[in-house]
């Protein structure tokens, strides 16, 4: 499981059959020094998160199982829970939005 | 399955049912090429029934071993990843310093 945000909406038509009605985000995952990963994810939706918005991300089995849909889905990655608040060791507060967020102390490396 | 140091806790309100009561925490994975306070590796969100404080290092599994280590069984369940060991103690003579400190090194004792 990981935090991100989401960044953005897919869609496609062409797809495998036991996605129809599926909700594709695009979502950027949470690194502690507040600098967006530089990878991001593809996760079904079934909660309606929006953009914006920090969701947590599961894989595998219990994806499949978020989804709803049975087993024999071909996905991997979907959206579990919608952040309401993240609190981290270092006393920053972490909200559901990112443009919200504490800024990252500035830490001597 | 990997070492790493609980760096906060997360609250969800809207959620798959079955993450209700579960209590999730973020685990910095601890990582040879990092010097503490530079975090540059995705933390992991995990379910924690062992009650672990921030600071302390946990071995995280992921998967079935996740289930199993929270629920007693595996199943339908829409999380994949669990502390399932508090470390007490740790003997990584080649590993950076911090490794081996029971608590964060930047932060201290909560």
């Amino acid at each position: 499981m990981l935090i991100g945000t989401v960044v953005g909406n897919v869609w496609a038509t062409r797809k495998d059959p036991t996605l129809t009605g599926v909700r594709f985000l695009v979502v950027q995952p949470f690194t502690l020094d507040g600098k967006p990963s530089a990878e991001t994810l593809v996760a079904a939706d079934p909660l309606g998160a929006g953009i914006g918005e920090r969701v947590l991300v599961v894989f595998g089995r219990a994806a499949r199982h978020a989804i709803g849909k049975g087993h024999d889905v071909g996905f991997q990655c979907a959206v579990s829970a919608i952040v309401d608040k993240m609190e981290l060791q270092d006393g920053r507060v972490i909200g559901p939005v990112a443009a919200q967020d504490d800024p990252a102390p500035a830490r001597a490396t | 399955m990997f070492l790493g140091r609980v760096v906060g806790e997360v609250w969800a309100t809207r959620k798959v049912g079955d993450l209700a009561g579960k209590r999730l925490l973020v685990v910095q994975p601890l990582d040879e090429r990092r010097e503490p306070g530079a975090p540059k590796v995705t933390p992991v969100v995990a379910a924690d029934p062992l009650g672990a404080d921030l600071g302390q290092r946990v071995i995280v599994a992921f998967g079935k071993a996740a289930r199993v280590a929270t629920l007693g069984m595996d199943g339908d369940f829409a999380f994949e990843a669990a502390i399932v060991g508090i470390v007490d103690e740790l003997d990584a003579p080649l590993a950076p310093a911090h490794w081996n400190e029971e608590h964060d090194p930047v932060r201290g004792a909560p």
